[in-house]
């Protein structure tokens, strides 16, 4: 006997249904594993859009589990410890487990959409490390790395499903590697100790140095090689910054702290902020990559793996731009707004245009999407000199596509790579005759890298472009930066839409692809979710926005207050009074002016 | 009683070296790795004994004073006595897997490491130039002799000469600067000729011969650059765990007397300060070893000798620390310090352990090529080599990191010209995780050139016991630091 009010519920679920039906009847004479994932995962787009619709979970405020971060860190690193005593001569236990870490972890993650992300930090935790140092384990999520943890979650279990297929030889270490990939690249984003942060920003070279090193093409060593080096470079510098903050904190204060949450409210002198902000934004842009820090990229991803092409581009660069928003620009206000009409106009001309121009040359498939991530992490930067709410919103908005879209992008790459070995463009042309289905996944994302109003690519690059339109900080140039980063849009269908013309397109000259086989049900299910998200932001882009536009604003307001007070010179190091926010110093370790309960999460 | 408490670490290790050369002496039928075994067992006991002393206090302890200044007992040398036994202790572990393989099994070895370690634990100690220059020549004989065990190899004898004469010269230095520091002082002990200097009173021309002199003696037993060129070599000659205890236990021994001398008998204002005194000195030199060694390091094609570099260049980092004691923040610096050493200690005692476990009879693996696809062949012993490497790069979570993070945080404390000593010093060790990550591309992405001759790994439970220690102690050290260093903190250089 179901009453009325269970029928409703029940019918409240009807979008999940049907589109679970739709991607059932879709893909016919498809093998069953494929029909039943994507009815899944069209279940799932169907319901995490009907999810965060607004207004439709109200109820009592959810509350929040504090350990759900440290569960999420904390569980894939374990897992990777515990591959070490799994046997190397079973891969099939392996990459079971790898994938289950992964996914549980994935479903995990997914608890933080049940709270709305208003102003403030949420699921604080907070641990005493090494206390004499003032260093805590301190995490939180707010609006502005919620989206970038969910994406991590998404990505790594797909680029390990995709790596499973192609990788064969040393499974062992690749699991390891993913997993402690997969849990330093969370600990990057939701640590705000410095301290923890450096940790993980660090750790998580190592595995990305083995995958390129063990499983990259043929100049793989030099590729590994150069990529560390170039990121340890600029990390000990920040290291050196760090240091020097806490040093200043603690000779205001008396007590030490590495926590962003005091250190933000140290005022350097204008001099050594700039050495500080330098030193934190060379570690930044080299990881961006911004021109012209970016010559590692190329290579890196040539070399690297499928599996690690997809977590470097969509993943880990991101860590470079997140990191630069939420450490370099959140420390030092003062330094980098000074900086800032500097750096956009390089960030245009040497990420957007350049980026743009070299990609249109390249001969080889993943060096065009290479340097394309150079381009659009233009956009991503240059969202982030304009220092608007709208063009911030815009540039995480952006990071989240580029993930996806880039990800989607090196995922195909990889397609093709396994059935002929070669990613040369010359050696293809008129693929779609023999791959129709391939084809069409391809177009469509290559559409959202575009920017394609409908896929999700328009809406970052629109709402960052508007916002550059209008920002004070970029003074005179704001409209030069805007209308040459639109014309980077066309740029970018120019080399992306004659890629796709040359591979696809045209007659099937090349013998050797006359008998190519379309996407395995692998294939299909590693990129299925990241296609259907592709339209999930492409048409529902405020349900995304809304969950981080307060955060943004606590961030500008932010911002403007310390921008305001550091226009002030100072010859020596001054603390500035907690926030007024309450929420926004949730986490705060206890010091001058901070209530003691504010310490407590 | 309260004497043979205070002194109960060095008295462990003596009367284990005693029973070790009688058992040696009378029992020669006996399995020559039990020695090993009760020698590592002796150092435990001499790091558990220096522990306990330390947790109970060395004022507590009655008549813990009677052999000062000859023989301090305070916390500065029961911690410095922790991380030499532990270091001896590994090499000890080392020596049993090492020496049977490779032919050179003699009972002797033990015995000489024994009373070496027992003249590093008097040098931690020493109050007095007197039993100071006692304890570094008990030292340095026996590894001297250590050095040239391989008696077969050339290169083996050719590195002990070299140290030998270097050595001897470099002791000769610190004899004649103790000698003019005497005679301006009227004083041996550290604090009496401190205080003398203090006052005043003393001849500014022998003082600042004496400081020189010392300086340049204290520089070459730590290898540092310019007074380094003998380490490649024994390094490199040596059998590996006399190289292991040279690079742990003489280096740890030789920073203590550095830091009690240095801070003791010259920290005065006249033989110290920034400007005239010897941190002036020992800045530029921490600059151009750290420098002058990552780039050679980097150069080498025999893993031992990158080694060797390595522990030049790491000198180089803990000098930064020393120079940086003579600010006000010096206790920090002296606490980084110590525990630098002991995170080094671990980290490179299990580097070479692990390059012996790599190694077997007639070929002792020291080229990259030996190491080529290692860590497909040998998972067991690639693996806790990366560890260790990673640890010496200073990549976080392991021992090392926080190693260097407190160094350098100590002398970012110390402001001025110290703040770029860090950027360098930090520069310089992305240097140095070029070639560190060089062994790691040789066992992980590189496979042996097809014939070649591949170094089959050995097999001995002594050595892997050593890396499991030292594995577990650098991800220890690494995870959970600040219970170690509080405790490093708590242990000044006192006269």
């Amino acid at each position: 006997m179901s009453s009325p009010a269970d029928v409703l519920t029940l019918w409240g679920h009807w979008p999940a249904v049907a589109a679970a039906a739709v991607g059932a009847l879709v893909p016919r004479g498809e093998a069953k594993q494929t029909r039943i994932a994507l009815a899944v995962f069209a279940a799932l787009a169907a319901g995490l859009v009907g999810h965060l619709w607004p207004g439709v979970a109200t109820g009592a405020a959810p509350t929040e589990w504090p350990g759900l971060l440290d569960l999420l860190v904390v569980l894939p690193i374990a897992g990777a410890v515990a591959v070490l005593f799994l046997p190397r001569q079973s891969p099939k236990v392996l990459r079971r487990f790898t994938l289950g870490v992964l996914l549980v972890d994935l479903v995990f993650s997914l608890q933080l959409l049940r709270v709305p992300m208003t102003r403030g930090w949420h699921f604080v935790s907070v641990h005493e490390w090494v206390p004499s140092l003032g260093i805590r384990w301190h995490v939180a999520v707010d609006g502005m790395s919620l989206w970038l943890v969910l994406l991590t979650t998404l990505i790594t279990p797909i680029a390990a499903y995709a790596s499973f297929g192609s990788i064969k030889t040393r499974v062992k270490e690749l699991c390891f590697a993913l997993l402690l990939l997969h849990g330093a690249m969370i600990g990057g984003f939701v640590a705000l100790d410095l301290l923890v942060f450096y940790v993980f920003w660090e750790l998580m070279l190592v595995p990305m140095y083995v995958m390129i090193g063990v499983w990259g093409g043929p100049d793989k060593i030099k590729a590994a090689i150069k990529f560390f080096l170039y990121t340890m470079t600029g990390s000990v510098l920040m290291l050196a910054a760090m240091i020097y903050m806490v040093v200043q904190y603690t000779k205001l204060t008396g007590a030490p702290s590495f926590d962003l949450l005091a250190l933000q409210r140290v005022l350097l002198p204008r001099e050594a902020q700039a050495l500080c902000f330098w030193a934190f934004a060379i570690a930044f842009l080299v990881k961006v990559p911004m021109f012209p820090l970016h010559t590692w990229l190329p290579d890196a991803h040539v070399q690297a793996p499928t599996g690690g092409s997809v977590i470097l581009a969509a993943i880990m660069l991101k860590l470079g731009t997140y990191g630069y928003l939420r450490f370099a620009m959140g420390l030092f206000p003062g330094a980098s707004g000074l900086n800032t009409a500097n750096l956009a106009g390089v960030a245009v001309l040497g990420g957007i245009l350049y980026g743009a121009l070299v990609a249109w040359k390249q001969s080889d498939i993943k060096r065009v999407i290479a340097y394309s991530s150079v381009a659009h992490l233009g956009f991503v930067m240059l969202g982030l000199f304009a220092v608007t709410p709208s063009s911030i919103s815009g540039s995480i908005l952006q990071m989240v596509n580029h993930g996806i879209s880039t990800g989607a992008l090196f995922l195909l790459v990889g397609v093709l790579y396994d059935r002929r070995h070669t990613r040369e463009i010359a050696e293809y042309g008129g693929i779609a005759k023999v791959m129709p289905i391939y084809t069409a996944l391809w177009v469509i994302v290559t559409l959202a890298s575009i920017g394609v109003p409908g896929t999700n690519g328009f809406v970052g690059e629109f709402m960052v472009i508007m916002g550059t339109m209008v920002s004070p900080r970029l003074r005179a140039f704001a409209g030069i930066d805007a209308t040459l980063a639109a014309f980077g849009v066309v740029l970018g269908a120019v080399y992306m839409l004659g890629l796709t013309q040359r591979v696809f397109f045209g007659p099937l000259s090349n013998p050797k692809n006359r008998h190519l086989n379309d996407v395995t049900p692998r294939e299909t299910i590693a990129l299925a979710p990241l296609v259907l998200l592709v339209f999930a932001i492409g048409l529902f882009p405020a349900l995304f926005v809304d969950r981080m536009k307060d955060s943004v604003q606590g961030f500008y307001d932010h911002y403007q207050y310390v921008w305001g007070e550091g226009r002030v010179e100072r010859a020596n190091a001054e603390l500035l009074p907690p926030s007024s926010d309450p929420a926004l110093e949730r986490g705060a370790p206890p010091g001058p002016g901070v209530a003691a309960a504010a310490g407590e999460p | 009683m309260g004497i043979l408490l205070a002194t109960s670490p060095l008295l462990i290790v003596a009367l284990g070296a005693l029973l070790v050369m009688l058992v040696e002496a009378f029992a020669p039928k006996l399995q020559r790795g039990e020695l090993a075994w009760a020698t590592a067992v002796t150092l435990v006991g001499g790091a558990l004994a220096s522990a306990s002393v330390w947790m109970v206090g060395t004022v507590g302890i009655p008549g813990a004073e009677a052999l000062a200044p000859y023989l301090l007992t305070d916390r500065f040398a029961l911690f410095f006595d922790f991380t030499i036994c532990v270091g001896a202790a590994l090499a000890a572990l080392l020596a049993g897997g090492y020496l049977p393989e490779h032919g050179i099994e003699r009972g002797e070895f033990y015995v000489l490491l024994l009373w070496s370690t027992l003249g590093a634990m008097m040098l931690a100690g020493a109050g007095d130039l007197l039993s100071l220059f006692i304890g570094l020549e008990t030292l340095s004989l026996g590894v001297y002799a250590m050095t040239a065990f391989r008696r077969a190899s050339p290169r083996s004898t050719e590195a002990a000469m070299k140290y030998f004469l270097l050595g001897s010269f470099a002791a000769a230095l610190l004899l004649y600067g103790g000698a003019l520091l005497y005679g301006a002082t009227g004083h041996t002990d550290l604090a009496g000729i401190g205080q003398r200097i203090a006052e005043g009173t003393a001849s500014p021309v022998l003082l600042l011969v004496a400081t020189a002199l010392i300086v340049a003696g204290l520089a070459f037993k730590v290898s540092a650059v310019p007074f380094h060129a003998w380490t490649p070599d024994a390094y490199e000659g040596a059998p590996t765990p006399a190289t292991a205890f040279m690079a742990v236990v003489v280096k740890s021994a030789a920073f203590a007397m550095m830091l009690r001398v240095l801070t003791v008998a010259l920290g005065a204002k006249a033989t110290s300060s920034w400007g005239a005194g010897w941190s002036t000195v020992l800045a530029p030199i921490a600059v151009a070893t750290m420098t002058y060694a990552n780039l050679v390091a980097g150069r080498q094609s025999s893993v031992k000798r990158m080694l060797a570099y390595s522990s030049i260049a790491h000198a180089g980092y803990v000098l930064v620390g020393v120079a940086a004691t003579v600010r006000s923040s010096g206790a920090e610096a002296q606490a980084a310090v110590l525990f630098y050493l002991l995170a080094y200690t671990v980290s490179t005692a299990g580097a070479f352990g692990a390059l012996v476990l790599a190694g077997s009879r007639g070929a002792e693996s020291v080229s990259y090529e030996d190491l080529a696809g290692l860590g497909r062949r040998h998972p067991a012993v690639a693996l806790p080599f990366a560890l260790f490497l990673f640890s010496l790069a200073g990549v976080p979570p392991t021992a090392g990191f926080f190693g260097k993070f407190y160094l350098f945080r100590a002398a970012m404390y110390a402001e001025g010209s110290f703040r770029w000593l860090v950027v360098i010093a930090l520069l310089n060790s992305v240097v140095g995780a070029y070639y560190y990550l060089r062994v790691l591309v040789f066992m992980y992405m590189r496979e042996p050139a097809p014939g070649a001759p591949i170094a089959k790994p050995m097999k001995s439970a002594y050595v892997t016991a050593a890396l499991v220690a030292c594995a577990l102690l650098v991800l220890a050290l690494g995870l959970a630091p600040g219970a170690s260093l509080d405790l490093a903190l708590l242990a000044p250089a006192r006269g």
